[in-house]
């Protein structure tokens, strides 16, 4: 098995690059929509043989393993070359929580499947009336013999009804003294006569997240993560996770090269007020990034991060929308027009990633609550 | 005194017709119908545009002895108003602006006019062109002969249309044209927008073309159209963002988090505040405008830099008000299912048509600048 962080930062790049670039489906390419696995498959099947599907995770478990300053090099390339997250809330979210809390019988059966995407994950969270307040969530889960029996339902769960796994925090303890307490994190199958899914449209027009009904919906005991009714830590840990990855500079990089290109091929480089926008927001994506790998050494040291991980949120993400909105300002009279613009030989959908960056000031803890953490838990503010 | 006993008037005939565009649009469906129609294929309504027409919508803004009502922009600005106040798919303000501005001022006699107004037929106006890097700044469409040729982009209602007027070259200079629907080698391709509308693009080669102006006189009514209808675009937009606002006051003041309304919460009122006071003064900014441009002093070149002012103001109210709205709404903001969402989206159309708010500003100081050294 190859040492990746053995190597020069440069080979590294280079080696990473030229497997991208030689391999990755060129059609797939700055996909404007987020894809369903079956788009995705044949490029997925490359980097699974290659190993290379989960960078950030420890070898042992068929990571690449890599350091904070390898990652974010991966994820440079990743992004220069418009490479595809494809279906990775597995590799995201529910592996490493499964890697830090789970049983060896847990890691042995659901690592390998989320590395090979035989299991497709998605995130039951959010509910209806448990968005912010997260700890307000309604959804029970009783036991009953060897397995959960699952009431209630889900929303916003991005791609569900491409799915084959949720991984949800649900209620088991419903006289628990405190909102937090008595919530517990569990594994459950999609396929059944239980679950039912509806798509839901988005302002953009896609259909990218869904509404998920829990009607005596089956799991097994055997797929509770951790402790029962000690979800909410669990989950916590894993959404400074979710925290890191969404505070990652990598939309915005994207976004920023895919802004270069437009705006040269529009002339709008011409334009002084345009050439300081831009590099202010290329300065803003380069900052962040210096700021972001003090986070990732941290988390490759092994230690936990702290609440101040909000900061990359809310920077980058705001940042991203900055990007895009300079976007449509060069497309000027096209500003509103859906679909990829062309300019010169290569053609930018501006619109979508304008949609794409708007809610990520909403998901993941919007950014005023990232804002109300900083302020309460970092800078000690009173109330 | 005389004075007030007309501006009364005026102010008295003003809200009735605000009243029965109210009217007119609350009966059709509100934002609903909106969605209905884009989903529909993008397309405005036929019925819609009859009853406009009927409450006096299209003539609003021309002369009474040119058939119109003569009530000027800033009657033409509620209207808009009340357009973007519903996300109209009717294109309101560039038949008000662009087609009937031009034909008042270049062809009154011509019936076209009349049906116009009467809302018989909905013409579409082609004036830009397409460069390599945005709006062209010369123009390379041609009249020769009775016969178009050449290209034509950035226009709205253009699908649907039943004609088209065409600012073209001509031999002795400008020339405007009419070109039908459907006419021999006029080619009519529509680019769909944010919104579900469609802004079209269109290619002639030697299409027949009725002459209906030239020279001198159709640049000049031209400058003056394209104004009047960004001063328009302006009121649209601020008639829109203020119902977006609405909107989100509504939102924050029920949805509840943390076992209260989110309005609750400090950073929600004074973003909600933000936008409010960002809303009144946008809308007090387009207000003046238009009055401003009404007034018999203003010159072409001053009505071009007001309409810039206009359209910058409500160009920036409008984006942030709809993308704040659907932050503050959460992920409901972010669907198809709630009205927010089609906000945003008219807001980009409406932003980017005729010039967003960069472009508005460097117009604006450009004209200042010149007015000033003419001065
Ligand atoms: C595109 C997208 C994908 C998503 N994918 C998933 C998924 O896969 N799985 C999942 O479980 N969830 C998912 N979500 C849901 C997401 O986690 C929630 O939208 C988020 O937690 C916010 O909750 P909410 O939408 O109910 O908004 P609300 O909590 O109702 O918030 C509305 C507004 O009020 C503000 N607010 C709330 N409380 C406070 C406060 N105390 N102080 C100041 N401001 C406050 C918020 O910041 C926001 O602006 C997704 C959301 C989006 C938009």
């Amino acid at each position: 098995m190859t040492d990746w962080n053995a190597m020069t930062d440069e080979d590294f790049r280079r080696e990473v690059h030229q497997f991208f670039e030689s391999e990755y489906p060129e059609e797939l390419r700055h996909l404007p929509h987020r894809p369903t696995f079956a788009e995705v498959e044949h490029w997925h099947r490359k980097l699974h043989a290659k190993g290379w599907v989960a960078p950030a995770w420890p070898a042992e478990y068929g990571g690449m393993g890599l350091s904070a300053a390898k990652l974010l090099i991966f994820y440079e390339e990743q992004q220069r070359w418009g490479v595809n997250r494809g279906r990775d809330m597995g590799v995201q979210m529910v592996g490493p929580l499964i890697i830090k809390f789970g049983t060896q019988t847990q890691k042995d059966y659901w690592l390998p499947r989320i590395l090979s995407c035989e299991d497709i994950w998605c995130q039951g969270y959010s509910e209806p009336g448990a968005g912010s307040d997260l700890a307000n969530l309604r959804t029970r889960a009783e036991i009953d013999g060897d397995d959960f029996v699952i009431n209630g339902q889900k929303i916003w769960t991005t791609m569900a009804h491409d799915a084959t796994h949720i991984f949800m925090l649900v209620r088991t303890d419903p006289d628990a003294p405190k909102k937090q307490q008595g919530i517990s994190f569990i594994l459950a199958p999609m396929d059944q006569p239980g679950v039912e899914v509806r798509t839901i449209r988005t302002l953009a027009g896609e259909t990218e997240f869904c509404e998920v009904f829990f009607d005596d919906a089956r799991t097994p005991r055997a797929n509770l993560v951790g402790e029962l009714n000690k979800g909410w830590t669990m989950a916590k840990a894993l959404l400074s996770f979710e925290r890191i990855f969404i505070g990652s500079p990598s939309l915005a990089q994207n976004a920023l090269g895919q802004l270069e290109v437009f705006a040269r091929g529009r002339g709008a480089f011409d334009d002084p007020v345009f050439r300081d926008r831009f590099a202010q927001a290329a300065l803003d994506v380069e900052d962040h990034a210096a700021l972001y790998s003090r986070f990732a050494d941290q988390l490759k040291r092994g230690e936990t991060l702290g609440a101040d991980v909000s900061m990359l949120k809310i920077w980058v993400t705001e940042c991203f929308q900055r990007i895009t909105e300079l976007m449509i300002e060069a497309a000027g009279p096209d500003g509103g027009t859906i679909g990829p613009l062309q300019v010169g030989n290569v053609s930018v959908d501006v619109l979508a990633s304008f949609y794409k960056a708007r809610p990520t000031t909403i998901y993941g803890g919007s950014n005023e609550i990232q804002r109300n953490i900083l302020s309460k838990a970092v800078l000690g503010l009173p109330g | 005194m005389k004075q007030t006993e007309d501006n009364t008037q005026d102010q008295q005939d003003l809200r009735l017709l605000r009243e029965s565009a109210q009217t007119l649009f609350a009966r059709a469906g509100g934002s609903d119908r909106a969605r209905k129609l884009r989903d529909a294929g993008g397309r405005w309504g036929d019925g819609m545009i009859t009853e406009l027409a009927g409450a006096g919508v299209f003539g609003v803004a021309v002369p009474e002895e040119n058939g119109g009502l003569g009530m000027g922009l800033a009657a033409a600005g509620v209207l808009a108003e009340e357009a973007g106040r519903v996300i109209a798919p009717e294109p309101v303000v560039a038949t008000i602006g662009l087609t009937i501005g031009l034909l008042y001022r270049l062809c009154p006699d011509h019936g076209m006019l009349e049906k116009a107004i009467g809302g018989e037929t909905v013409l579409a106006t082609a004036w830009q062109e397409r460069g390599a890097a945005g709006v062209a700044p010369g123009r390379d469409c041609r009249f020769a002969g009775g016969r178009l040729t050449g290209a034509k982009a950035w226009i709205a209602g253009a699908v649907g249309a039943d004609g088209y007027l065409v600012v073209a070259e001509g031999d002795g200079g400008a020339v405007l044209a009419y070109a039908e629907a459907g006419a021999a080698g006029l080619n009519v391709e529509g680019r769909r927008q944010a919104d579900g509308s469609a802004l079209g693009e269109l290619s002639f080669s030697a299409t027949p073309a009725e002459l209906l102006a030239e020279g001198a006189a159709v640049e000049a009514a031209l400058a003056e159209a394209v104004s009047d209808t960004t001063a328009l675009a302006a009121a649209e937009l601020v008639g829109l963002s203020g119902r977006a606002f609405e909107i989100v006051l509504d939102y924050v003041k029920t949805r509840e988090q943390f076992d209260k309304p989110i309005g609750a919460f400090q950073v929600i009122q004074h973003r909600a505040t933000d936008l409010y006071v960002m809303q009144e003064v946008a809308h007090a900014a387009v207000r003046e405008v238009l009055s401003s441009m009404d007034r018999a002093a203003a010159g072409p070149q001053a009505r071009a830099r007001l309409a810039s002012r206009a359209k910058a103001r409500a160009g920036v109210a409008a984006k942030k008000i709809t993308r704040d709205a659907v932050q503050l709404h959460g992920a409901v903001g972010y669907t198809d299912e709630f009205d927010i969402g089609l906000f945003l989206n008219r807001a980009l159309v409406l932003s980017a048509w005729l010039g967003d708010d960069t472009y508005h500003r460097r117009l604006w100081l450009d004209a200042r600048d010149k007015e000033g050294a003419e001065r």
